[in-house]
């Protein structure tokens, strides 16, 4: 169905190749998934398929990509529209129209499909994917699922054979990200469709994925089975590190799997961490935030301890990013908040930075100069700390940035060390950040946690929003889940993970009854010299 | 400069400077009713607003068809509908505060920096988006979209420069479009703001000259506020924001621009 | 049709509203009675009420009443302070003030006549009224269901105008977010470099989305059907615009009427069949694109009609009729004179007129949820206005 013939790609002002003299074939009716850190080429592969590279994006390609015969490079993506259906990283960022039916007419208009067929086509793909009911809706008000959901059904409402899906689930929750998931293997097994699909929630789909591409980085791709390229692969998911420590050959490629691997495999459960109180960093009672009617946060109270890392767990929309506003004293709500014995909802925003620092979800809402360097000059002054501060805490982060990069050329994982060194430069004694995970590989997930472990140590008290539970276990000693606006249920984070259903790591499910978190417990677990 | 047109063949870019030549002509025509309204012909002054409200859709549609269809590349449209919705956006914050219009500044530079045919339908199409989301459909909107494409176009005509040369003359282009956009629409509106009755009213009977005469102490006594308050923010805004969004735009395009050669050099066998 | 069974296409096409309010808006210019226009301007806002929807748009007549208002009183305020005098009924009197001889003589106050006052109410009513037109045909024409009905040729346009209405409330979540999170930077910014710092990264999210977009539509195949324009399709609608407009420009400034109304329609017709013509590279379809109907031919007819009625009555010469037919037309009660002051007078045709701006009630259904939820993005930018300005003629 695809075939790369020695591709290569290398973009517009860049020395390096992206894709160096790629080959392989993917046969009708295959799921792929393809791996890959940041940077190795993903979107670049996925963009090849469609022809948007190096059609839309420029750059130097060579070599011969063919789609059910089709060659790309001469056809223009809107040429292949009919055969190749392609789902960019952000379904809002690519939607055209504004409500969910002439969203997925849409693409069938382009194509010159007749008004009938039009009709009983968009009537058939909302059923598919389960969105009729959404059909009037404007696309601005569903939740990132459902929107994902609709960029799917855009692009199979004109019929292809391929589907191309850039990371659907990376700004979902776990529910939501399931659900999409769902719906696409759903598609694989019952459309008969070939879908290549990059994720990084690989625990979710590689039990159904036939074959998978593995981007080391350097250019190369190599394509296997993938019990036998995860383990091999520098992508570590839960479960691929599991079978390292473990010393398996192959991945176990679902929780049921290595379960049944793992039977007479002893482990000694998580050693549990004593509570040390420290000092109090922040308190707040009955914290209260309403927009209009929807009541947001609704009577939460917390406590948060200096040198501790808390997580909020929770769905998208449970009011976790609200409470994390509210606490920096950027939004009006009731009740009491006191950060070392100040409200900084009474406080102008420069003391109430000095006293709580905010990572906002997107990080570049704060970026408005032309380079690294301005932006780290214009953080000193607004800090009124003395010049070089923020580059220093930058250096410190462990991020070596060219100081006249435009902050928008960084990459995900780039950009939020420079956001969480601009914040950090007024010293504050309480660090919050929303969804910082969101977009992050599994190795900038590890820095930002080393980075995160650095400031707890030196007294910072860090409270982290996100959904991603596997990060929440590795990072934080104290856990919230957050519903509907309350708090129902708070914690040490290994009590909490080990007990809850749909919010335990995977490392839990595998060898629960026993308390383990993440692969590191497990290595603990084995290694320590049993009593 | 760089121009989203920038690789179109000759012949092409002949048709659009024919095509927006023609539309200069008309779009003069149209605004300067007032000069050439005989009292002989029997046309009521407010007719000839209809009339050409008439006519310059049709304008309109030939230019906008001529701009964007097969020339404008994917890119270009949808840079073209988010800075229209942009200004759509801007233009209702700024309505009612004594000319304080937010709208021009983006027109000029996104006109300077993409070139004359991209400023031109930008200018059209803001205005015109932005009429819909806010019912302001009606005569004067033709008017409206090709008084502000001209905004877009001569910005993309200015000469060469760099720098804070470049930022002054902008700036200074902004304050000259600002009362040129204003006196146009006063001028093609006269005796829908004022009537037929008194002393400033346009008078089908006089001169020319006497006319315009009529029309600058009309002018000064009713709009002078208006138009000089948006000189001022076009003036201001343009200073303040002209270097860093200049650059932004002048990255995009470039970052579009470098997309050309591989498409050539790969359909080209 | 089974397709058409559905809640958006229950309502009058967009078009067919715009064309009834132009008719009555003809209509309107032709008369300067105030009796006539109250009565119209009544019908007008009653037809509104009962048949707009729920969408923000619908809303917007309320601008225009305001707006036209506003209209009557600057024209009576001009017209004290500056106005010409006529007649010899007056009323009170100003101090007169006579400006320099650069002003062109101009005096401002001075007495001020009933007659004039008269004449300038009935004028300022009748451009308010045709305003109000113009406020109906906006609440009740859905204007997105009307870029659907765009000519072909005008297609990448509309799309453009498409990506506009859909990412401008987008923007302004944008702008939202990042004005909130500004604050966690603290306040060192201030004034307007503190708007750079909101101005400059929506401005640059809004242009990676316009690539991100661009790849999108790219990737969907936008406009694949196109080729490239037709030839002549240019030469034919310029020509045709050039001759429209030397049409125009006979009319106002000669008296060869024939000449320039025949230029003006032939300019019109080449025009649109220019359109027609560049159009035909595009084979994109529409998906429910509004059919027009019967219903549509008859309620643009009722504005049709009521434009005939008043041209054709104005158009009448009083000495050439019998005097009980001058009774039931009687052109002069279209422009009742007010110098010497007269009361207006109503005449039969001139009901026949009402009726005709209140018929469309008789054939259209009251509009329930016609409206995609859509719209309610729409409010976002509208609630942005501070004031119920609409026009911007200044």
């Amino acid at each position: 169905m695809i075939t790369f013939d020695q591709v290569s790609h290398t973009y517009p002002e860049s020395a390096q190749p992206t894709l160096d003299r790629v080959s392989f074939s993917l046969s009708e009716g295959d799921l792929c998934l393809v791996v890959g850190p940041t940077g190795s080429g993903k979107s670049t592969l996925l963009g090849a398929i469609n022809g948007l590279v190096p059609h839309f994006t420029g750059g130097r390609f060579s070599g011969q990509i063919r789609v059910d015969g089709r060659d790309t490079t001469k056809h223009r993506p809107r040429e292949l529209a009919d055969l190749v259906g392609y789902v960019g990283q952000d379904p809002v960022r690519g939607f055209v129209t504004d409500t969910v039916e002439d969203e997925i007419a849409y693409g069938m208009e382009q194509l010159g499909t007749a008004p009938m067929v039009m009709r009983k086509r968009v009537e058939e793909t909302l059923d598919l994917l389960g969105i009729a009911e959404l059909r009037r809706r404007p696309l601005t008000e569903l939740s990132g699922g459902q929107q994902q959901r609709v960029a799917i059904a855009a692009v199979l409402a004109a019929q292809p054979k391929v589907l191309v899906l850039d990371e659907p689930t990376s700004a979902l929750d776990a529910t939501a990200a399931a659900d999409v998931l769902s719906a696409i293997t759903t598609l694989v097994h019952e459309v008969g469709l070939t879908v290549v699909l990059a994720e990084h929630r690989l625990e979710r789909v590689m039990q159904a994925a036939d074959s998978m591409l593995w981007l080391p980085g350097d250019g190369s791709v190599r394509h296997g089975g993938v019990a036998e390229l995860l383990a091999q692969a520098n992508i570590t998911p839960p479960l691929a590190a599991l079978a390292q420590v473990l010393g398996w050959p192959t991945v176990p490629l679902s929780v049921r799997e290595a379960r049944r691997r793992a039977t007479g495999i002893q482990i000694r459960p998580r050693p549990e961490t004593p509570t040390s109180h420290t000092e109090l960093a922040v308190g707040a009672t009955d914290l209260q935030v309403r927009f209009g009617e929807i009541k947001a946060v609704h009577g939460v109270s917390l406590e948060l301890f200096a040198g501790t890392i808390t997580a909020v767990l929770g769905r998208n929309g449970a009011g976790k990013s609200s409470l994390l506003w509210a606490l920096q004293g950027a939004l009006t709500c009731g009740g009491e908040i006191e950060v070392a014995g100040q409200d900084p909802r009474r406080l102008n925003a420069n003391q109430a930075r000095r006293l709580v620092a905010l990572v906002p979800q997107t990080a570049a809402d704060l970026l408005y100069l032309p380079t690294v360097e301005a932006e780290c000059g214009q953080a000193d002054v607004e800090s009124e700390a003395s010049p070089g501060t923020t580059a220093a805490l930058l250096t410190r982060l462990g991020m070596q940035l060219p100081p006249d990069r435009d902050p928008r050329d960084l990459s995900e994982g780039q950009r939020l060390a420079l956001v969480l060194a601009i914040q950090l430069a007024a010293g504050p004694k309480v660090l919050l950040l929303d969804e910082p995970t969101r977009g992050l590989d599994y190795q900038a997930k590890a820095e930002l946690h080393q980075i995160l472990d650095q400031f707890a140590s030196n007294g910072t008290a860090i409270l982290i929003s996100t959904h991603d539970v596997e990060f929440a276990a590795a990072t934080s000693q104290n856990l919230l889940l957050m519903a509907d606006g309350e708090i129902v249920a708070a914690g040490p984070t290994a009590d909490l993970l080990t007990s809850s259903a749909a919010y335990s790591p995977q490392m839990s499910k595998v060898f629960s009854p026993v308390k383990v978190l993440t692969v590191a417990d497990v290595a603990a677990g084995l290694w320590d010299p049993r009593p | 400069m760089t121009s989203y047109l920038g690789t179109v063949p000759d012949s092409h870019r002949q048709r659009v400077s024919l095509a927006l030549a023609s539309t200069i002509i008309v779009g003069a025509t149209s605004f300067a009713w007032p000069l050439f309204l005989a009292p002989s012909s029997g046309m009521k002054p407010e007719q000839a607003v209809w009339v050409f409200a008439l006519v310059l859709p049709m304008v309109l549609a030939t230019i906008l068809a001529e701009l964007t269809s097969g020339r404008m590349d994917v890119k270009a449209l949808a840079m073209l509908g988010v800075l229209a919705a942009f200004g759509t956006v801007l233009r209702p914050l700024s309505a009612g505060t004594a000319g304080f219009e937010l709208i021009f500044f983006l027109i000029i530079l996104a006109g300077r920096v993409y070139g004359p045919s991209f400023g031109f339908a930008l200018g059209a199409i803001t205005l015109f988006t932005s009429a819909l989301i806010t019912s302001g459909v009606g005569p004067w909107l033709p008017y409206q979209m090709i008084s502000a494409g001209f905004v877009g176009l001569f910005a993309g005509l200015l000469p060469k420069a760099s720098g804070k040369a470049e930022l002054a003359l902008l700036a200074s282009y902004g304050m000259l479009s600002a009362f040129a956009y204003g006196w146009f629409m006063d001028f093609a509106f006269w005796p829908f703001g004022i009537g037929n009755s008194t002393q400033l009213s346009f008078d089908p009977a006089a001169s020319p000259l006497t006319n315009l005469h009529r029309f600058v102490l009309y002018n000064l006594a009713t709009s002078m506020g208006w138009n000089l308050g948006r000189a001022l923010t076009n003036a201001a805004l343009i200073a303040l924001l002209g270097t860093p969004l200049l650059r932004l735009l002048r990255r995009s395009a470039r970052k579009a621009q470098l997309a050309g050669p591989a498409i050539a050099a790969s359909t080209s066998e | 049709m089974v397709l058409e069974r559905t809640q958006t296409l229950k309502s009058l096409h967009p078009l067919a509203w715009w064309a009834w309010a132009i008719g009555i808006g003809i209509a309107v210019n032709g008369t300067t009675n105030p009796l006539l226009l109250a009565l119209i301007a009544l019908a007008l806002v009653w037809v509104v009420l009962l048949r707009r929807s729920s969408a923000p748009w619908a809303r917007s007549v309320r601008a225009y009443l305001i707006l036209g208002g506003f209209v009557i009183a600057m024209r009576v305020f001009f017209q004290i302070v500056i106005g010409a005098k006529t007649g010899d009924t007056i009323l009170f009197a100003l101090p007169e003030i006579p400006l320099p001889d650069w002003a062109a003589g101009i005096r401002l106050g001075g007495p001020i006549t009933a007659e004039a006052l008269a004449y300038t109410i009935n004028d300022a009513l009748r451009l308010a009224v045709l305003l109000l037109c113009l406020g109906a045909a906006n609440a009740l024409a859905n204007p997105r269901q009307a870029l659907r009905s765009m000519p072909a040729a005008l297609y990448e346009a509309s799309a453009a105008v498409v990506v506009a209405l859909s990412v401008a409330p987008q923007l302004i979540e944008s702008g939202q977010r990042v004005l909130k999170a500004r604050r966690t930077r603290g306040t060192n910014t201030k004034g307007l470099r503190s708007l750079a710092s909101v101005i400059l990264p929506v401005m640059a999210d809004s242009i990676e989305r316009s690539m991100s977009l661009a790849a999108g539509m790219e990737a969907r195949g936008f406009a694949r059907t196109r080729g490239l324009p037709v030839r002549g399709s240019l030469t034919l609608m310029i020509s045709s615009s050039m001759l429209a407009t030397l049409g125009a420009f006979v009319l106002l400034s000669t008296d060869f009427r024939l000449l320039a109304v025949g230029c003006l329609v032939i300019g019109l017709v080449g025009a649109g069949f220019g359109l027609r013509l560049a159009g035909k590279r595009l084979a994109v379809t529409r998906y429910r694109q509004q059919p027009w109907r019967v219903r549509d031919t008859v309620v643009s007819g009722f504005g049709l009609l009521a434009a005939v009625v008043v041209l054709t009555i104005g158009g009448l010469n009083p000495n050439d009729l019998s005097a009980s037919l001058l009774q039931w037309l009687d052109p002069q009660a279209l422009f009742p004179s007010t110098d010497p002051l007269t009361w207006p007078q109503l005449s039969v045709p001139m009901l026949l007129v009402v009726g005709l701006v209140a018929a469309p009630l008789a054939v259209t259904g009251k509009d329930r949820i016609d409206v995609t939820e859509s719209v309610r993005n729409d409010t976002m930018v509208r609630s942005l206005r501070p004031k119920a300005e609409i026009l911007v003629t200044s």
